[in-house]
């Protein structure tokens, strides 16, 4: 009786003692992650997802983040703010990260952004576009995908040897393509071009027919389109039938050019890409070693070579998160925060540094990532013809 | 009905805030929003038997009227609140009017193209609803010097607004009008030779029904604190159909149980599985939950009790 | 001009596929009573069942829609058995919901199953468009429209000439005669519900190559689909290639002379107009519906 009891209070202790103890070195860092990974942007969801889970394993290979290993908590918002919302009070209050990366779209990210106020949790954004995102005085937020007046700076040096003057602009009828109609058009009327007709496409159309027609009556020579692959592949082969016959000039960097040139096939020939990773020379990119890894081991995985154009988004966002933690040296969410503004590091894009964006007091951070211009000639992916030749 | 059996949930409803932490608390929030939406579309489709499946729009009118006041017109949060239970109601009776002589799948239909048309308004007129880049920054309502920004503060509002959704459903149904409603719904040509001027009661029915689906915009706006064309999807209409037919139609309790369960349901997914089973999960969920319940969680519980032997003493009642 | 002849085109084989879309439903929704909200994903069905059979069985492109059209039926039949008759005698609602249970349940087994990236399926057309003075149309397009009459014509000739068809339409209009002149009733549901999700599968197969396959492209359809089914008067079938006919072009015109952003709203608005002065339908007799 009394040997049982003394097991008892012996079995108590040392469960006390385990609770107790400090498991940090033992416990992994969390990190959040939110993503469209269900209903219409599954797809590019996912090669966020996949580029994020090839940054946790270089990291954990490597012996993880001051000792740590890393570990992603993936949400899926399902392409709805309120869900991106729900997802990030989920991933502070129950699983308490410091850090989340997310969330593609723009809404979805603008959703999510009082929920970081609230509780004091930073967010990387990775893809989202829209200016209000790190001019709405959020101290939580830390952007290292260009806004669309970014993007359209990046291709400014480029108009004149284009040959723009006329331009149309055909855009999905999100805060994506308007923003970029708005930063584009401003770019261009600054060099002299005219802008003829503004047309917009919903989403989920997929007969683009109606405004190719209009498009054709300007007289235009240029076509500026934004939106996600598989709509670019409908217009271009339906600009194809309609023999539209003018440059087409893709931004936002979702183009994926190896997938157009497989799906739209003779249609896609000529166009321009505006992208944020050429997967096809990463010696090119501003790291040759670390792009041409990246590539490798997405094709090791298994992965489709068409994601890779916006699956490097996210090996560059955990990258950068990581790094915070490892400057601020604690995984917790004020010290990374402040750490996030310390941090220079190499992505697969390029240096990934932030500068300050916003109302003066609340500025949110903002890095300068690279921006390149391919374009599809002999139905594969090339440096634009205006470079090539001297 | 015994006592205990009314009073514990209306205690444990009370005392949330004093035992979740803020993670479950914005889920009983949520739950509270999407209850007086349950309770409003249950108005048309359990009571009078149309279904609108364009309700969506009535929530989001709400939620932007509100949203637009309190931004651009610096309005308080209790005058927006009125204006967008107001404006809500107002489309419920232009809907309710342009359906005089639709009924079933037409009616339908009008309020799937109701509800398309809006949406479009909000994504393409910029000037007005800031488009697809959404209105951030919605302020918190204020009471008196307090503001009601805190997790707890807001529940308990949540919590009155959907007591008082309630109180106003169970008056209505119990009134004349909740009377003529049913007539509406069991036999309509029977209803109208006998005088009931069922098309007033259609439009009646409609214009509180959007008002209350108003109320539960503006309560939106002001909790997500963002309000973005996405309230307009038809999800959220799906759901909120899910929630009344799943929970029981025609019944009072049923929609605030459809309501639970199913903002419960897809976060208890978001806990336990990951995140390529979660939807699937709900699907089928879902289509088991009809086969075993397809009258509605409530009324069967509520049959099945009726059936049990009243001397024994392990009935419980089920909650009003 | 040029442009409106263009347009009128365009709107002509769009609304040739909104006719396919809706020949499948009406049946379903018009003489079933079954608010199919998985329509769509019938329609999808269809379209990867195409894939999988021009790439991996590397079959011919008209034996990959013949085989589409059987998945559809066949999945379209077991729904019906397995759900919708145990619940026969339930609300209308309930089998809705039901319904968008296995539209959640499809959708996302097809993401699972293909991952969500848009999936080309090729065809054996030429793709330089035919070009009669200022209009271009593309063979592919007009090869989805001549079907896509064929398949309509041959509904048609099933439920008006057939002894299926008129055991269809039997059941349909009176159930207890019907059942008791020795008609099977339970197999009359499960062969009209397996047809409406064949005709919709073959949509998808067809209309696949058009566009692309993708897990969610079925929801705008199945919108359209309802829409097209109401316009032309439920299980009418000559009423809804009509309707979508027109929904196809009064879209199209919307688009290319109102504005493009507002495009959806057109065909919106005409539903509204047409409910309001013709609530029964726009070829449907004069029927009220309860």
């Amino acid at each position: 009786m009394v040997r049982r009891s003394i097991v008892l209070v012996a079995l108590v202790l040392a469960a006390l003692v385990a609770v107790t103890l400090p498991a940090q070195s033992q416990a992994p860092i969390k990190i959040g992650v939110i993503e469209p990974l269900s209903g219409p942007v599954a797809a590019s969801g996912n090669y966020i997802r996949m580029g994020a889970e090839i940054a946790r394993d270089w990291i954990n290979a490597k012996g993880g983040v001051n000792g740590r290993k890393v570990d992603l908590l993936i949400e899926d918002n399902k392409s709805d703010p309120k869900e991106a919302a729900s997802a990030a009070e989920k991933l502070i209050v129950r699983d308490k990260v410091p850090a989340i990366m997310g969330a593609w779209g723009s809404s979805m990210t603008l959703a999510a952004m009082p929920k970081l106020e609230e509780y004091g949790v930073p967010m990387v954004v990775e893809t989202s576009s829209a200016a209000s995102i790190t001019k709405r005085g959020n101290p939580w937020i830390f952007r290292i995908s260009p806004p669309s007046e970014m993007e359209a700076l990046g291709l400014e040096q480029y108009v004149d040897r284009l040959g723009v003057k006329r331009v149309d602009f055909l855009a999905v009828n999100t805060d994506w393509g308007r923003g970029s109609i708005t930063a584009f058009g401003d770019m261009l009327k600054k060099k002299g071009a005219t802008v003829g007709a503004a047309e917009f496409m919903e989403q989920a159309a997929t007969d683009m027919n109606a405004q190719i027609t209009k498009i054709k009556a300007t007289g235009g020579d240029t076509l500026f389109l934004t939106t996600a692959v598989e709509q670019i592949t409908l217009v271009m082969k339906q600009a194809q039938e309609q023999r539209l016959g003018r440059k087409i000039v893709t931004t936002g960097g979702s183009s994926s050019p190896t997938q157009l040139i497989k799906q739209a096939g003779a249609a896609a020939e000529g166009s321009y890409h505006i992208v944020f990773f050429m997967p096809w020379f990463p010696e090119a990119m501003p790291d040759g070693r670390l792009a041409k890894a990246f590539v490798d081991e997405w094709a090791k995985r298994g992965h489709p070579f068409e994601g890779l154009t916006e699956g490097f988004r996210g090996h560059d966002g955990i990258a950068t998160i990581a790094e915070a933690i490892r400057v601020a040296g604690k995984d917790e969410a004020a010290a990374v925060r402040d750490a996030l503004w310390k941090v220079s590091l190499m992505g697969v894009n390029g240096p990934i540094k932030f500068e300050k964006d916003g109302p003066a007091g609340k500025e949110s951070g903002q890095s300068k990532p690279s921006i390149f211009v391919v374009q599809i000639r002999d139905g594969k992916v090339a440096l634009p013809d205006f470079l090539a030749k001297k | 009905m015994t006592r205990i059996g009314r009073w514990l949930p209306a205690l444990v409803a009370l005392t949330l805030p004093l035992w979740l932490s803020t993670y479950h608390l914005h889920v009983a929030i949520m739950a509270g929003i999407f209850g007086v939406l349950a309770l409003s579309l249950n108005l048309l489709l359990g009571y009078t038997g149309q279904l609108s499946l364009g309700h969506a729009a009535f929530f989001g009118i709400g939620a932007y009227t509100s949203a637009l006041l309190t931004l651009r017109l610096e309005w308080s949060f209790w005058p927006a609140l009125a204006a967008a239970m107001a404006l809500a109601g107002a489309a419920g009776w232009f809907v309710g009017r342009l359906s005089l002589k639709l009924r079933g799948a037409y009616f339908v239909l009008v309020t799937i193209s109701f509800a398309g048309v809006i949406s479009l308004v909000s994504v393409n007129w910029i000037e007005l609803t800031n488009g697809p880049l959404g209105l951030p920054g919605v302020p918190a309502p204020e009471l008196g010097p307090w503001s009601l920004r805190t997790k707890s503060a807001y529940y308990y509002l949540v919590l009155a607004a959907v007591a008082l959704c309630y109180a106003v459903c169970r008056r209505l149904v119990n009134s004349r009008i909740g009377r003529a409603f049913v007539a509406l719904r069991e036999n309509e040509p029977l209803a109208e030779s006998v005088g009931v001027e069922v098309t007033h009661y259609l439009v009646v029915a409609a214009v509180v029904s959007a008002a209350m689906a108003g109320l539960g915009g503006s309560l939106y706006a002001h909790y997500t604190r963002f309000v973005s064309p996405e309230v307009f999807l038809f999800t959220y209409t799906v759901t909120m159909v899910i929630m009344v037919v799943a929970g029981g139609k025609g019944t009072l309790a049923g929609p605030l149980v459809g309501a639970v369960l199913f903002t419960v349901l897809p976060e208890t997914l978001r806990a336990v599985a990951s995140w390529q089973w979660q939807m699937l999960a709900y699907g089928l969920l879902l289509v088991l939950l009809l086969f075993f319940l397809p009258r509605g969680i409530v009324p069967q519980i509520s049959a099945y009790i009726a059936g049990r032997p009243r001397s024994d003493p392990g009935a419980r009642a089920p909650s009003p | 001009m040029d442009q409106l002849l263009q347009h009128l085109v365009n709107g002509l084989v769009l609304g040739g596929t909104y006719a396919l879309l809706g020949i499948g439903l009406t049946l379903i929704f018009g003489l079933m009573n079954v608010v199919n909200f998985a329509h769509g994903e019938f329609y999808t069905l269809g379209a990867y069942v195409a894939f999988a059979a021009l790439g991996w069985a590397g079959v011919d492109f008209f034996v990959a829609v013949l085989a589409a059209i059987a998945a559809g039926a066949a999945l379209g039949w077991v729904c019906e058995v397995t759900l919708l008759r145990p619940l026969r005698g339930e609300s209308i609602d309930t089998t809705m919901l039901v319904m968008i249970g296995v539209w959640i349940v499809m959708q996302n087994a097809e993401l699972l199953a293909w991952g969500g990236v848009a999936k080309s399926i090729p065809h054996p057309f030429p793709t330089a468009p035919l070009v009669l003075g200022p209009v271009a149309i593309a063979p592919l397009r007009l090869f989805v429209l001549v079907l896509a009459a064929a398949l309509i014509a041959a509904s048609w000739l099933l439920i008006q000439k057939t002894k299926l068809g008129r055991a269809m339409r039997a059941t349909f209009q009176d159930r207890d005669t019907a059942a008791l002149m020795g008609v099977g009733i339970g197999r009359i549901h499960a062969a009209t519900f397996a047809l409406g999700s064949g005709l919709a599968a073959a949509a998808g197969a067809l209309l696949g190559p058009v566009f692309l396959a993708y897990p969610s492209m079925g929801d705008l359809a199945s919108l359209k689909a309802f829409c097209v089914v109401i316009l032309g008067g439920l299980g009418n079938l000559p009423g809804a290639t009509l309707g979508g006919l027109l929904l196809g072009i009064a879209e199209e015109l919307g688009a290319g002379y109102i504005s493009s952003g507002y495009r959806d709203a057109v065909g919106f608005v005409i539903i509204i107009l047409v409910l309001l002065f013709r609530p029964s339908g726009l070829f449907a007799r004069q029927e009220r519906i309860a």
